[in-house]
């Protein structure tokens, strides 16, 4: 791995992987979808869908899905998803309020909140805490922090 | 080997008790279990060691049963570090009740101290007496074991040993509180003692055992759907008991917990 420039904000440093990404063997089959849902922006998505009742959701940002390469297999499948840019979406007080409905309204399950490892995606983590203090019920939340280069980091409940 | 991966531990550690040694040397107590009806081969899952270590623990098993035997010895470390309850990561559901454990704990510290005095002529030497069996029929029975009974041993195969072996330690906990109840209406000092004092033994052992050993083997095998239906029924079971009796009972472990200081202060 390369960094093509020194300091700055590391979420935005340009950095170069193509040699140490092989990408490996793919297998020749067509890999399904597990996704169940659309929207699935957090702006967009309604917490009163019928996908999210009751269920076990996944909160992502936005850059989690294009760096995990078995992301529908591992995370996505089963689960109901919201994903959201904590660094660069507006109107993040929206968000609070629907995290907080999810878990109210819609009776979550439970939440796993995963981020990438730069440090503006921990606001994700800190917006589901806002919700969870507001929420009057409370559920099991893990949360997944992912490398640059797709790898888990650390997988951990937190609440 | 594989007569002895499928056989009782204990009736392994009676033929070839250097078995029991090495299993000790890396934390797992089969030893002292007065059971010891669980199979070599569950033991080993269970106890989930790394990969190189528990490819070393098969190795000197098989040779302390088969000393004459060329057995390949495996690469990598012998022994595993000793691993304590407060390094590993429970579940929200589990680590919930690995807290009602620590209260549970706090009480069993204070008993020795009961222990020496026990008082069932005046009337706050029994209340004390008293207030100790209302807090084991109902936090450590009624409000834990049961969540487990009910609840998560569900998560589980009932028919296994380890939990067949969870399952008699609350039968034998029982049997001591029932006698402890018998006792205080006789006005039996000495069994009231005895039975007090092996429910504190007993309770020790079963607590280190599903802290350290059955919990994190749970915890390991639930889903995340799992977790998440395992915390809304715990939460389902606690409001379905009388959150009084809760409250009473962590009260009773903080005010004995007092008491106890200031007498040894005095």
């Amino acid at each position: 791995m390369r960094d093509m420039e020194m300091g700055g904000c590391p979420g935005s440093r340009t950095q170069d992987f193509r040699e140490d990404t092989k990408g490996g063997e793919e297998e020749g089959r067509t890999r399904q979808s597990q996704l169940k849902q659309w929207p699935i922006q957090l702006h967009l998505v309604s917490p009163e869908a019928p996908y999210y009742q009751k269920t076990d959701v996944l909160l992502a940002a936005d850059c989690v899905a294009f760096s995990v390469g078995d992301f529908h297999k591992d995370y996505l499948k089963g689960k109901s998803i919201a994903i959201a840019c904590p660094k660069l979406d507006e109107g993040q007080e929206v968000y609070v309020e629907k995290i907080t409905s999810f878990i109210d309204d819609a009776k979550i399950n439970t939440l796993t909140i995963m981020t990438m490892q730069v440090p503006c995606c921990g606001g994700l983590v800190a917006i589901a805490e806002q919700a969870l203090q507001a929420a009057k019920r409370k559920i099991p939340v893990k949360s997944i922090v992912i490398s640059l280069q797709g790898e888990v980091l650390s997988e951990d409940w937190v609440k | 080997m594989e007569k002895y991966l499928h056989a009782p531990i204990k009736e392994s550690i009676k033929k070839f008790p250097e078995v029991g040694r090495i299993l000790e040397e890396y934390n797992i107590g089969c030893v002292p279990c007065t059971l010891g009806s669980c199979l070599l081969k569950d033991i080993v899952a269970i106890h989930n060691l790394p990969v190189d270590q528990e490819a070393q623990l098969m190795y000197r098993v098989e040779k302390a049963i088969y000393p004459g035997k060329d057995i390949k010895k495996p690469e990598g470390k012998a022994v595993a570090p000793k691993a304590t309850a407060g390094n590993i990561k429970y579940s929200p559901p589990i680590k919930r009740l690995v807290d009602e454990h620590a209260l549970i704990k706090k009480w069993l510290e204070l008993i020795p101290a009961v222990l020496e005095k026990i008082d069932i002529e005046s009337e706050a030497g029994r209340l004390l007496i008293l207030d100790a069996l209302d807090f084991l029929r109902f936090y450590a029975d009624k409000f834990h074991h049961a969540k487990e009974e009910n609840i998560l041993f569900g998560y589980t195969d009932k028919n296994l040993d380890i939990i067949k072996t969870i399952l008699q330690d609350h039968d034998a906990a029982r049997s001591h509180v029932k006698a402890i109840s018998e006792a205080i209406k006789s006005k039996d000092r000495e069994a009231i003692a005895r039975h007090l004092s092996a429910y504190r033994d007993l309770l020790i052992e079963h607590i280190k055992k599903e802290d350290e050993i059955l919990y994190p083997w749970i915890d390991r095998g639930l889903s995340t759907r799992q977790v998440g239906e395992l915390f809304t029924k715990f939460d389902e079971a606690e409001e379905r008991m009388d959150k009084g009796v809760v409250d009473r009972c962590e009260k009773f472990v903080r005010e004995a917990e007092k008491k106890i200081q200031e007498k040894r202060r005095q």
